[in-house]
């Protein structure tokens, strides 16, 4: 974990570094529409953007370390409350697009590996090849045709029925919050709400999950211990089930947790089209707003959750193949 | 876990799912829901934009409020106003009656305060009174009395007046911190008086905003059969969904710039509508006047006679704009009534070009276009500008950037970018929002003026038509300004928007105005 350290800090310096460099000018934005370049000046002055890049960059980081990520240039508010608002609802939908690629992309590639060169294997192929060239946008607009406009049987955007409101908030996590609330139809509005953004942002990552199951157990299966677990009677579904899974699946493991990032910038563009209001859609508003601090926290918060996945995962590894934490592998 | 565990889960998950069914039944209880643009923040004093004008019309009261197309400027907390011969003291008087959300009277002294307030603040709309107006000139001659002393004539003065808000002095200086006017608690918080206020908790920044019915307010509601009891405000960000959700009913009021190659798909709908209205909201090419070529007036005027006006108008954007043919919205006094738009004529253009050629201005150059990269018209637009450019031997570039980036850009001259595209909304009804900001070259530095146009003769006529209060004064002296500019094509104007809002069937009363774009609800009731 510490290790990560000084990457986070890395990062903090190159996204500032980057925010600065691109075109846009925050003081122009807060000031709005009708504002004279004595305004603006104004702003530039209170806000420290008129100093050298240098030293907003020390200023910045040092506001970093102290644990100040310091207030946004577009609303005024303190960019950790907004973001500790709108990270619950990203996270909740990685979660569930991730559950959703594990669920589905693990077995798929077990069938396929299976069944090497069959049917299975060539539909299976076909479905990871799809998932990985769709365009999510795409996609999210497709899914949105054909399950809200033309069947009617779920809902086009958003995280809950309007009319229903939210939940009494205590994590931030609507699902966790309808629960505690005992809420039924909150938590089945906010299920429904979530399939098809979660659907959308899984796909790739199932293909993913899918393709490194498949050559993982295919692998595996080659290995001399299968060939005396065959001899021994073992089933077919039962040895690929119990052993050869497990030891192909700890490169896919470790392929989920790199998905975690990927998922998390793959909201971006599914959080627009369904309008959820987590850190994509944050991201987005702070981009168009030239928001550099909101810009810069995102970035950072999203390493921060990145590095820390890193670890569930280097843990979970050692749990399923313990030749990881003995050092035999 | 076991497997009887995961059947459990399964099976509490699917009874969850399935009390789904009677959404109809619940639809005729739904409150309004609002998908415009949310502003960055609710405090009425920081920001000034298009969205913010919502707050403004719904949360708030001003002492004058634009109604109707054309807009009218009517007494709002004020009865009326007298103005001084020398046009410099303004003198108005409140109304009785009139209360803040939480009970307490709005008498002079709250309307002093959000004068004082905004111009300390010097955001938002200060711009257009900081000029003329100090936060100490600003007085209460009696409980409903209130003077401005102006440090020289303006007549734009009035027209401006809407654009500010009386903020509830007493919350606002209990919330006060680091000095922050209370900027910090009012950007997420409600201190006003308007038709409808914040129900409490419900604000998330950019997100979403849920409104109760004011029933005190001030103008009362007999006016209204059935007025709007809640309100949701929802933004959505993305075009598509907005006209998904407005068709499938999950939005009742998308925003006003609905595409033009969806408003038959809306109105086809039995749900829903697209409520047409010319709007004052003019689409601009500029041009950076200070760099070569476009120093050279052959040069614009070769540019000018090359954009297919009728091509982007009438086919791209399917007839839903009206042809503008100056800085002014056409359905806005001031303009002159023989006024001519430029004409597509690329044999015209050709001979500018020439002669501008023959004066050695470089249009054999690249020329730069920055365009929003988020907003297609912007894209369109410089996409058959390029086109066309190309029969001439220009070679446009077509640079993708975004409103901060422009607008950052256009402070100075030498960082302005050859050509940009963007509109000019209604923030206050007068010629000086338009042509008097644009083209009074004393407004260098500011997006509107970033033509960088200079012409002293346009200079002194638009300084006087902003001093005299004469109105039949001020119209002549903007015909003739406007004529100059045209003259001297320093920009190509496109046309003047329609607004396209779209609009749930169950909608009605809804009434259009170009300062807020009809997003007053208070007017507004639901049929189920």
């Amino acid at each position: 974990m510490l290790l990560a350290l000084p990457a986070l800090l890395g990062l903090v310096v190159a996204t500032f570094i980057l925010s600065r460099v691109i075109p846009g000018d925050a003081a122009a934005t807060l000031a709005g529409d009708a504002a004279t370049p004595a305004q603006i000046a104004d702003i530039r002055a209170r806000y420290g953007l008129d100093r050298p890049i240098l030293e907003q960059a020390i200023i910045h980081v040092r506001q970093v370390l102290t644990g100040d990520l310091g207030n946004s240039i577009f609303t005024g508010r303190p960019v950790a409350e907004e973001i500790a608002q709108r990270l619950p609802a990203t996270l909740e939908l990685t979660f569930a697009a991730l559950l959703l690629s594990t669920l589905l992309g693990v077995p798929l590639g077990l069938i396929a590996a299976l069944d090497h060169n069959g049917p299975a294997d060539h539909l299976v192929r076909l479905v990871s090849v799809a998932g990985l060239a769709i365009a999510s946008f795409w996609l999210a607009i497709m899914l949105q045709m054909v399950f809200s406009m033309e069947l009617d049987w779920l809902p086009l955007r958003g995280r809950i029925d309007v009319a229903l409101g939210l939940p009494p908030r205590v994590t931030g996590f609507l699902l966790i919050d309808c629960l505690l609330a005992g809420d039924g139809r909150r938590l089945s509005s906010a299920m429904l709400h979530m399939l098809l953004p979660a659907l959308t942002l899984s796909l790739p990552g199932l293909a993913t999950i899918a393709r490194f199951t498949r050559s993982g157990v295919l692998e595996t299966l080659q290995k001399d211990f299968v060939l005396y677990a065959r001899a021994a009677g073992y089933g077919r579904f039962r040895l690929a089930a119990i052993y050869v899974l497990r030891n192909a699946i700890t490169v896919t493991v470790t392929q989920i947790g790199l998905l975690f990032g990927g998922l998390i910038s793959g909201a971006v563009v599914v959080e627009a089209v369904f309008d959820w209001p987590g850190l994509g859609t944050y991201a987005v508003q702070a981009i168009l707003a030239a928001d550099y601090k909101a810009l810069l926290a995102v970035t950072l918060v999203v390493g921060v959750v990145y590095a820390i996945v890193n670890v569930v995962v280097d843990v979970l590894q050692a749990v399923i193949d313990p030749r990881v934490s003995d050092g035999t592998r | 876990m076991h497997r009887a565990a995961f059947r459990s889960l399964f099976l509490a998950a699917l009874v969850a799912v399935l009390p789904l069914a009677p959404r109809d039944a619940e639809a005729q209880q739904r409150p309004l829901v609002f998908g415009d643009t949310m502003p960055a923040s609710l405090d009425p004093h920081a920001l000034f934009d298009v969205p913010s004008q919502f707050v403004l019309l719904n949360l708030y009261d001003g002492l004058y409020r634009y109604q109707g197309n054309p807009p009218e400027l009517l007494p709002w907390l004020a009865t009326g106003h007298t103005v001084s011969a020398d046009g410099l003291t303004w003198d108005f008087t409140l109304r009785e009656g009139a209360t803040f959300h939480d009970g307490s009277a709005l008498d002079a002294e709250a309307v002093v305060y959000s004068f004082r307030r905004l111009l300390r603040m010097n955001r938002g709309p200060a711009g257009a009174f900081t000029p003329v107006l100090s936060p100490e000139n600003v007085t209460a001659t009696g409980p409903l009395g209130i003077r401005f002393v102006l440090s020289r004539p303006y007549a734009p003065f009035l027209s401006a007046i809407p654009l500010v808000a009386i903020v509830n002095p007493r919350l606002v200086e209990a919330n006060i911190r680091d000095n922050d006017f209370g900027t910090a608690w009012l950007s997420a918080n409600d201190a006003g008086s308007g038709a409808y206020r914040i129900t409490p908790q419900s604000y998330q920044a950019r997100v979403q905003l849920d409104l109760t019915r004011y029933r005190e307010h001030f103008r009362g509601w007999s006016g209204n059969r059935a007025p709007i009891e809640e309100v949701r405000v929802r933004p959505v960000l993305e075009t598509s969904t907005r006209i998904l959700a407005l068709m499938r009913g999950e939005i009742d009021v998308s925003d006003s710039y609905t595409p033009p190659d969806q408003v038959e798909r809306v109105n086809r709908n039995a749900r829903t509508r697209v409520a047409r209205d010319e709007s004052m909201r003019t689409f601009i090419i500029r041009m950076n006047n200070a760099r070569a070529p476009f120093d050279n007036r052959d040069a614009r005027l070769c540019f000018a006679h090359a954009f297919n006006y009728e091509g982007f108008n009438d086919v791209i954007l399917r007839g839903q704009v009206v042809r503008n043919g100056g800085p002014n919205p056409n359905n806005l006094w001031g303009n002159p009534p023989d006024l001519q738009p430029y004409r597509f004529d690329l044999a015209r253009a050709r001979e500018y070009c020439d002669r501008a050629r023959a004066a050695g201005a470089p249009l054999g150059r690249e020329i730069e276009i920055h365009i929003q990269s988020e907003l297609d018209q912007t894209v369109q637009a410089a996409q058959m500008f390029q086109a066309d450019l190309r029969r001439l031997g220009i070679n446009l570039r077509i640079v993708p950037n975004t409103w901060p980036g422009i607008t950052g850009a256009t402070a100075r001259a030498e960082t302005t970018p050859d050509m940009w595209i963007h509109w000019v909304s209604t923030y206050f009804v007068d010629p000086e929002n338009w042509v008097g900001q644009m083209y009074d070259s004393q407004f260098h530095g500011t997006w509107k003026a970033s033509s960088w146009y200079r012409n002293d003769g346009v200079d002194t006529l638009l300084r006087r038509a902003r001093a005299s209060t004469d109105r039949a004064e001020r119209e002549t002296l903007y015909q003739q300004a406007i004529r100059q500019v045209v003259t001297d094509s320093p920009d190509i104007w496109v046309y003047n928007t329609v607004n396209l809002r779209g609009l749930s069937r169950r909608v009605q009363g809804y009434q259009f105005s170009p300062v807020g774009s009809g997003g007053e609800i208070r007017l507004m009731w639901l049929e189920n």
